[in-house]
């Protein structure tokens, strides 16, 4: 009897939880499914509202209080919404409220968490090489955008660059999502700024007080190691650290040192597999060299961002592969202490067997971030007139430079920045952001083409890296980023395997004993990634390749 | 029977204190542990988080034979018995002995602040303990620092990234962390025991050694058993947290555990079915050791959870 009873008790738990779970998916999907409809039911518009005009911005219809949610996939992102100067007069002048939201991990996982939840944020930018921002578009999470501008604002059509809507539409025709520092070729060609990013920076007094070492050869490299072993193992009493690379394996020893050593992407039309590089191989070699007469450590392959930030800020690396942005707050500071030479400048690094100079990777049509409006919102058509109003010029102005007469003014008939926030720019870059909001603080929708030309001239120990990037930058290889195949396909599965194991790699090349250990390790790696399928992946990239060019060419 | 019932229910309400305590523990276990079970089902599908579930194909056993031929997959596995059994063998006893050490200071302050002391670092997340350990082992650290100043070692040696010292960081540093706290229960348990019983074996002549022996041990025997139990079930699930801040590209070979591994496959490369069809299985395997452990136990002691 008693028997009985517990399994009649069982069974009725087992088939409440079977019911609950059933229930729990169901629902979900119900949410996903709703809002798909809404975009094309034109009767949902609040009645007495003018139709847009196309040849005026949408948001002047509607500027009652609104609150939209914004996530930033950045985990860095710091600033918020409402304190600064910026952001009051724009959600005053638009009825906008925003509130940030910034991932506490990685983006990426983030947002793939949110969207199981159904629940997304009203707008979303995310880095476009993620492998969440396709699953966003393909499953359907966010609204087409000119589906949406037809609708509630055909201006947008207007201020949104033709280039960039085009570059980013589907298959279906539609554009999910629009990019921030997106540059096209033809841009940079007519302006010679490229948004090159990529430099070999070395810190400027040590590297006059060796006699401006060459740096561009293997030798050269390994001598001017050598000599700041034996001389200059210490500043302010901790050691030196000879050498960063950003990233570590997955960018700064790879793609970016082939950039540096002007290693193609493609030869006669073919991808050429870069890893396989023979220029690229010695210069692996000669970092194991280097190891091997301890002349670097293996730290830059193992610190963490904190540990990193703290050497950088103390000044105790000598050279580093790294993007020139990253320095702009602390070159200031570095030229301002008790040593100020101690600030890093960029210079030549390491070249090929024929002296090439690098080919540095340029800004490009898929630009960084890409927003989105998600369909989770309850007001789309605030948040594209929202939108269509931030990438006009009056948005960018507003973002970029405040109010007029408060931190800028017209002189000449250009808008020129007071005196007074230069100087902040130059020496508080902190207060500048979090009071003011100018500049780069709300950079989700900055388009380069027209805040550039507001931008005040930069410092000269910043300058320097810029312009030495801008001189060595591939103009035209934008082309090429992010070839590789992303998402839950066989062919990317694949990919993400091999380059995984490339990150184990590389340590073990650097650290193997001789030469001969070193060429055993990388044929192993060859050997393994034809087994992981590699030949499918060479397949795919000439195809994403293939047709970028037709794109192009459109 | 329905008297039965009746008198169940006079019970439930008679006791509606203590019940109130467990409900809340069993509506959690019903949210968290059985419901989401339900998922365990994408491990047999080709399940793409931007579509509804039900538009996944089902594809069998695919995922399943997929990470059975995965060298990573083995390595993973290799990497979490390694840890576990250093844990289990070197780590499971010495919580005991400090409990029963602790037991033998007369000293009540002295006792007090030692046992205090041994498990305040429990209560520091592993992110934080682990950034700690990273400064310790690595460059300019105290650990290099010291042998380097004792002249064991000339070149500062990055413990870090060195694979073959992964384990045993592993080691020292959970049992660094977590046996003070892991005590707390042996103390209890010994402090339950009853005085009468060491009385009655001084009067018979048992010195300390023999009192230990065989009254302490021997009064918190099941205690033992059942905790033994309980980490021979979870030997397959390392410490993620600590596993997770401690790892690098230099010493992943010996690092990544199983848990790290299905982190790794999931969240990072997005391969949800896959890594759901290896924690399918890591589970059946652990619910497997449970049973073996408790069955062990039982033969060899008499004590078991079931």
């Amino acid at each position: 009897m008693k028997r009985n009873l517990i399994k009649l008790g069982m069974t009725i738990v087992l088939a409440v939880i079977l019911t609950l779970s059933m229930a729990a998916c169901t629902n979900s999907e119900n949410s996903e499914n709703t809002p798909t409809s809404q975009p094309t039911d034109s009767t949902q518009q609040p009645q007495g509202e003018s139709t847009p005009n196309p040849d005026e911005p949408a948001w002047q219809l509607d500027t009652s209080p609104v609150d939209l949610t914004w996530f930033v996939g950045a985990n860095w992102y710091a600033h918020t919404w409402g304190e600064s100067f910026t952001s009051k007069y724009i959600t005053e002048k638009t009825g906008v409220n925003v509130k940030f939201e910034v991932p506490s991990g990685e983006a990426n996982e983030h947002i793939t968490l949110m969207m199981t939840s159904g629940k997304l944020p009203d707008l979303i930018s995310m880095g476009s090489w993620e492998t969440a921002v396709k699953k966003l578009w393909e499953g359907d999470h966010v609204y087409a955008l000119n589906e949406l501008a037809e609708q509630y604002d055909p201006y947008f059509f207007k201020v949104a660059g033709d280039g960039t809507l085009k570059w980013y539409r589907q298959e279906n025709g539609n554009t999910y999502g629009v990019p921030n520092d997106s540059y096209s070729p033809n841009l940079m060609h007519e302006t010679g700024m490229t948004a090159a990013n990529q430099t070999f920076l070395l810190r400027k007094d040590l590297y006059e007080d060796m006699g401006r070492p060459d740096l561009s050869t293997p030798e050269g490299f390994l001598g001017a190691l050598q000599l700041l072993k034996d001389k200059y193992s210490e500043y302010k009493g901790q050691p030196i650290s000879p050498f960063l690379a950003q990233g570590n394996v997955p960018y700064g020893m790879t793609d970016y040192l082939q950039n540096l050593l002007a290693v193609p992407h493609e030869k006669d039309g073919k991808v050429y597999d870069r890893i396989t590089d023979p220029d690229y191989i010695t210069w692996l070699k000669t970092f194991r060299t280097a190891y091997e007469r301890g002349l670097i450590n293996v730290d830059f392959l193992v610190d963490s961002d904190t540990q990193v930030e703290e050497k950088t800020n103390n000044a105790r690396y000598f050279m580093m592969i790294r993007e020139w942005t990253g320095m702009t707050a602390v070159n200031p500071m570095l030229a301002a202490s008790e040593n100020p030479d101690s600030y890093y400048i960029a210079v030549d690094g390491p070249q090929n067997s024929n002296g090439d100079s690098a080919k540095l990777f340029p800004g490009n049509m898929d630009g960084w971030m890409v927003t989105m409006i998600s369909k989770s919102t309850k007001n789309p058509e605030r948040a594209i007139r929202f939108l269509t109003y931030l990438t006009s010029e009056e948005g960018q102005r507003d973002l970029f430079l405040g109010k007029e007469g408060e931190t800028w003014e017209m002189t000449n008939g250009k808008p020129q920045l007071k005196t007074e926030m230069v100087e902040l720019l130059e020496t508080d870059i902190e207060k500048m952001e979090k009071q003011y909001g100018i500049l780069d603080t709300y950079w989700m929708m900055r388009n380069p083409v027209i805040v550039n030309q507001w931008r005040p001239e930069k410092a000269p120990v910043i300058k320097q890296m810029e312009d030495f990037a801008n001189g060595q930058a591939d103009i035209d290889s934008g082309i090429y980023k992010g070839l590789d195949p992303l998402g839950d396909s066989d062919v990317a599965v694949t990919w993400s395997r091999i380059s995984q194991n490339w990150e184990e790699v590389l340590p073990e090349l650097i650290t193997a004993k001789d030469d001969a250990a070193f060429d055993k390790v990388f044929e192993n790696f060859l050997a393994r990634r034809e087994s992981y399928g590699f030949d499918k992946v060479m397949e795919y990239r000439q195809s994403e390749l293939d047709m970028r060019k037709a794109k192009m060419a459109e | 029977m329905f008297q039965y019932r009746a008198g169940q229910i006079k019970t439930f309400f008679r006791q509606w204190q203590l019940q109130s305590m467990v409900i809340p523990g069993i509506i959690w276990m019903i949210i968290f542990c059985y419901i989401p079970m339900f998922w365990l089902i994408i491990s047999f599908m080709d399940y793409s988080i931007a579509k509804p579930l039900l538009e996944s194909p089902f594809v069998g056993l695919k995922h399943f034979q997929d990470f059975m031929t995965d060298d990573r997959f083995w390595r993973s596995i290799r990497n979490t018995l390694g840890m576990s059994i250093i844990k289990l063998v070197l780590g499971f006893p010495i919580p005991i002995l400090f409990a029963l050490l602790l037991n033998e200071i007369r000293n009540f302050r002295f006792k007090r602040t030692v046992q205090s002391i041994s498990y305040l670092p429990h209560f520091i997340a592993w992110t934080i303990f682990g950034g700690i350990m990273l400064n310790w082992l690595g460059e300019g650290g105290v650990i290099n620092q010291l042998m380097m100043a004792l002249g064991l070692q000339e070149r500062e040696i990055l413990f870090i990234s060195d694979a073959k010292y992964f384990w045993w960081i592993t080691y020292f540093s959970d049992t660094l962390k977590e046996a003070g706290w892991s005590a707390i229960i042996y103390i209890a348990a010994i402090s339950g025991i009853d005085p009468a019983l060491y009385e009655a074996a001084e009067l018979d002549g048992a010195n300390r050694w023999q009192r230990m022996w065989h009254i302490t041990i021997q009064c918190i025997r099941p205690t033992i058993a059942i905790l033994f139990i309980l980490a021979v079930s979870g030997m397959l699930g390392s410490n993620f947290e600590q596993i997770f801040m401690l790892e690098n590209n230099m010493n992943i070979k010996m690092a990544e555990s199983l848990d790290l591994y299905i982190y790794n496959m999931g969240l990072v490369s997005g391969r949800h079915s896959f890594s759901t069809a290896v924690l399918f299985a890591r589970s059946i395997v652990a619910l497997g050791l449970l049973f073996l452990a408790n069955y062990a136990s039982k033969k060899l002691t008499g004590d078991s959870i079931f």
